[in-house]
């Protein structure tokens, strides 16, 4: 057993480090919190230094990594600024992976490389207006017509859907077959197709630079060759998707809970309260170390779920714990950090109270809390204690 | 244009606080983070950028420990081509004259038109292991570098002298040029960096193959000895302005108008 | 008789002030020592600068030569190397300056004889040369001593030693033919360069606003902007600002930047690295804000301000312009 990162894996947190240092600067967090934009420049910045594309294989111009180093950046990022970070991992999120397990060669030769380099961004538009947490029926319905897929359907909450160049969407392609999820398909369509329409999200708690939008699909045509994988397995390609971003989620709230108990202990150092810096009242000092427990466990849970992807042993049940554990970490400690601020820490020059803002979607998106613990129950029913 | 930058792992000191070990020799590093010293930081880019022009190669050379190849991997992740550490214990205590010598054992069987140092570290701020090494080597050297730029058999450097006057001088191939802070501005490690860096090899030589007695390195070898390190005595020391900041800037106020500053 | 010598330093047709701080230090370790004073001259038409000199040493040993009229590092070699051979003075000293950097390693090396660079003080123990030096910064001396040795070279930190003016030593004028026949080789002077000035001349301000490090991000800096805006001051920095290209380079106080004197000098966010030291301490009055209680800065200032720059600084511009108002 080893719980040390290799140099390698150092050295990469190091360069995530050092590049979020200088780029995520503060004024800068707050800017892109207040505007609700996305920080292309960053993001350009950061794809053109391989932050991006951590586990896209080199032959496509990604770096060849694994789901643990991807975190190890995530991590970075998030720690540093949690909006800023989430956006600017989240410009590839998906799309390559879908492509990489069922994609054609010729798929993934057109799609992959502009997305390592950060020229194009995509999305993947599952949820819909009445789909959330249950997507084993989509609204979104594709019928073929001729050689084409005509597609009508709305999708809501999709990341960088306002500028995405590609979307992969998941619809209905059978609407008799019982259960309903064994009919549906995943479908690559690019920004431009006529009668595919997007929207902006304004008004999101946190994660603002990370741009959330809706989808309006009416009488979309695309070929035959945009159907990833086989007809009628979308719903599979989907579950196994989340089993990736689920950790790579629990990784941004690693991050951000990291982020926080450095502010807050920083700021418990300096500040001065009865004559003394408040970290030598205990009632503050426990706090900060309780704090740092949860992260150093949040942290353990991850990247051993990290690690067990990478190992091809893939584990649904320590994924959810990882993912829904985390969660309630980065928004306990992210909650903590704003009080061991007092007053300072309600107001956004203060930072903590972003982190807490943002910390929460981490409980939602991918999968809520909830979702994750049926899948822990459901694992335990089945597998037993060994 | 083969390119030799001698780099340095240090420690950061400059936010940090820093205690004074039992020995009273050094300095508690067990807390300290180490990086490459920041003025070998601006010669690794320098050397980097001047491969990328004029193409050739960039070999970075650094005397310490094992914990030094963070620094080394760095390098390679930012450009540099090959990597060489010299490690022995018998090292231990060289001052930067001896530092020189080994470097020189190593460097002048290697093939190069330029080498690059910083203009001193941030540590010990000798400033002066890369005009020893100029000189055993039998090469031109200059220091306080801000520009260079490489002309058919010889450099042109601008130096940077007191009070924001500099000095163009030429400088005849192979030279040793020691870097000033602020000549480029330094680039991201990038993930392609380290892969490629980590794909290389880090030669580690020691004084065996270095080729000098034990004599000859170490304190034995070396021109000075420190005796002891020692937190500087406070010749005059500000008054301390107490309080809430509301009240410091009171005080401050208060102060300035007292003596019609303000 | 035995000598210590000091080396000249002049640019531009002046004398640098590091010369007469080696002098003076050069003058107390030669009465100690009962050894002669002697100023070694290198230059080009210096006759000016050979007798003033005579009122500070025993003699003064002047090569010139139109190759010497600017410093060049292997000119100056030859020709000290040549000197020091020649009358093994217990002692030579040099600048720790740009010039000094670039000539004393070479110079200790071509002649194999123990340097210690960046001194801050210096003393004989017994036959032991003694020095003491700054690392980290600042933050830590050294108390090192030398190889033994006939002869020592030794570089000292300029503005660290006080140039006291002494009674006339009328010293003698010794012009020595330069030992080198052969043209300069390898280095080839140029010319000197200033960098175009920008609008503000901060050697003219009464009041300075300095920030160093300590700010940490460019998009920080319009917090010192306003402080020095409500003192009505100017806006200068230390090293690392113009390094990072935050303010442009004739806005650097210190060594390679400017030596300022103005009524108000404020530093913040600046450890106080000497190099920055020797550009403003001789400020009427100087006030720190660091949060580093130990910061070397605290040495050099008459008030401190042991806080977070981010809080003191907005709320004593707010201070100030509410007087203002």
């Amino acid at each position: 057993m080893n719980f040390e990162l290799t140099d390698e894996q150092t050295t990469i947190k190091k360069a995530a480090r050092e590049f979020c240092e200088k780029e995520f600067t503060p004024e800068l967090a707050l800017e892109f919190d207040e505007k609700e934009e996305f920080p292309m420049e960053l993001y350009r910045k950061a794809a053109k230094l391989g932050f991006t594309s951590m586990r896209f294989p080199e032959e496509y111009g990604g770096q060849g990594y694994g789901v643990l180093e991807d975190c190890l950046v995530t991590e970075e990022m998030c720690r540093v600024d949690p909006g800023l970070g989430v956006a600017v991992t989240l410009g590839t999120l998906m799309f390559p992976d879908g492509l990489l397990k069922h994609g054609t060669e010729e798929q993934r030769r057109r799609y992959i490389p502009p997305l390592c380099t950060g020229e194009k961004i995509c999305a993947a538009a599952f949820s819909e207006p009445e789909h959330g947490s249950d997507i084993t029926r989509m609204d979104t319905i594709a019928k073929k017509g001729g050689n084409k897929w005509v597609i009508n359907g709305s999708k809501e909450f999709i990341t960088n859907a306002p500028f995405a160049d590609f979307f992969c969407v998941l619809c209905q392609t059978d609407l008799k077959v019982t259960p309903s999820h064994r009919g549906e398909s995943l479908f690559a369509i690019d920004r431009g197709t006529p009668g595919l329409d997007v929207t902006k999200l304004n008004g999101k708690m946190g994660i603002k630079p990370c741009v959330t939008g809706s989808l309006s699909l009416s009488d979309v045509k695309i070929p035959e060759t945009n159907l990833i994988g086989e007809l009628n397995k979308g719903f599979y390609y989907a579950l196994e998707l989340f089993d990736g971003t689920r950790i790579a989620v629990a990784a941004e709230a690693v991050g951000m809970a990291q982020g926080a108990l450095e502010r807050a202990l920083n700021y418990a150092k300096e500040r001065k309260q009865f004559g003394s810096p408040i970290i030598q009242f205990q009632g503050v000092s426990f706090k900060l170390a309780e704090m740092a427990m949860k992260i150093e466990t949040a942290r353990l849970i991850t990247y051993k779920a990290a690690w067990l992807y990478d190992q091809g042993k893939m584990d649904p049940m320590i994924t959810a714990m990882a993912k829904a554990y985390a969660s309630r970490v980065a928004m306990d400690v992210t909650d903590e950090a704003i009080q061991i601020h007092g007053g300072y820490g309600y107001l956004a020059d203060y930072h903590v109270e972003r982190f807490h803002r943002c910390a929460k979607i981490t409980e939602i998106y991918e999968g809520t809390t909830e979702i994750q613990k049926l899948t822990i129950i459901r694992s335990l029913l089945k597998r037993g204690f060994s | 244009m083969n390119i030799i930058i001698c780099v340095k792992h240090v420690p950061e000191t400059a936010e940090a606080e820093i205690a004074i070990h039992s020995s009273g020799k050094k300095i508690k590093t067990e807390d300290l983070v180490f990086d490459i010293n920041e003025w070998d930081n601006y010669a690794l880019e320098e050397a980097v950028q001047l491969k990328e022009k004029h193409e050739g190669s960039v070999t970075a050379i650094t005397v310490g420990s094992e914990a030094a190849d963070s620094t080394l991997r760095k390098c390679l992740a930012r450009g540099a081509d090959k990597a060489i550490r010299l490690t022995d214990k018998a090292f231990e205590g060289s001052d930067s004259y001896v530092i020189a010598r080994i470097l020189h054992k190593v460097i002048q069987d290697l093939p190069f038109e330029l080498i690059l140092t910083g203009a001193q570290a941030g540590d010990d701020g000798y400033a002066q292991v890369g005009v020893v090494l100029a000189e055993l080597l039998g090469i031109p050297h200059a220091t306080m570098v801000k520009k260079v730029e490489p002309l058919k058999g010889f450099v042109k450097v601008n130096r940077e002298l007191e009070g924001g006057l500099e000095e163009i001088m030429e400088v005849k191939l192979p030279a040793l040029l020691a870097t000033q802070t602020g000549i480029n501005e330094p680039r991201y490690i990038s993930i392609m960096g380290i892969r490629k860096a980590m794909k290389k090899e880090i030669q580690v030589l020691s004084l065996k193959d270095v080729g000098l007695t034990e004599e000859e390195v170490g304190e034995s070898g070396s021109w000075i000895t420190v005796e002891k390190m020692f937190i500087p005595p406070v010749e005059k020391k500000a008054e301390i302005l107490t309080g809430g900041v509301d009240e410091i800037t009171t005080k401050v106020v208060e102060t300035l108008r007292g003596k019609g500053l303000i | 008789m035995k000598e210590v010598f000091v080396l000249a330093e002049h640019r531009q047709g002046e004398l640098r002030d590091v010369t007469f701080e080696m002098l003076a230090k050069g003058m107390e370790l030669s009465q100690k020592t009962d050894t002669d004073l002697t100023v070694v001259l290198l230059g080009h038409n210096v006759e000016k600068f050979a007798k003033k000199l005579t009122d500070h040493a025993k003699r003064v040993l002047v090569i010139d030569d139109a190759r010497l009229e600017n410093f060049n590092a292997e000119t100056y070699q030859k020709v000290l190397t040549h000197l020091i051979s020649e009358r093994k003075p217990t002692l030579t000293l040099v600048g720790h300056t740009a010039f000094g950097v670039d000539l004393a390693p070479s110079l200790a090396t071509e002649l194999d004889l123990p340097l210690a660079t960046n001194c801050i003080d210096i003393s004989f123990e017994g036959e032991k040369l003694v020095v003491v030096r700054q690392v980290y910064g600042g933050k830590v001396n050294v108390k090192a001593s030398l190889r033994k040795s006939e002869s020592y070279i030794v570089t000292l930190r300029p503005a660290t030693f006080e140039a006291k003016g002494t009674k006339p030593q009328g010293g003698e004028v010794i012009k020595i033919a330069p030992p080198f026949s052969d043209d300069i080789t390898y280095k080839r002077f140029i010319e000197y360069f200033q960098p175009p000035a920008g609008d503000v001349d901060i050697t003219a301000a009464d009041i300075i606003v300095a920030v160093g490090r300590g700010i940490k991000d460019v998009d920080n800096m319009s917090i010192v902007e306003k402080l020095a805006e409500a003192f009505g001051g100017v806006l200068a920095c230390s090293r690392p600002i113009v390094d990072k290209g935050w303010l442009p380079n004739d806005r650097q106080v210190g060594t390679s930047g400017k030596t300022v004197k103005p009524k108000l000098y404020i530093a913040i966010g600046i450890s106080g690295q000497f190099q920055h030291i020797s550009g403003m301490k001789n400020s009427d009055l100087i006030i720190a804000i660091n949060k580093d209680p130990k910061a070397p800065i605290f040495r050099s200032a008459d008030y401190g301000v042991v806080e977070d720059l981010f809080e003191v600084v907005p709320t004593l511009s707010d201070r100030l312009l509410e007087g203002k108002r």
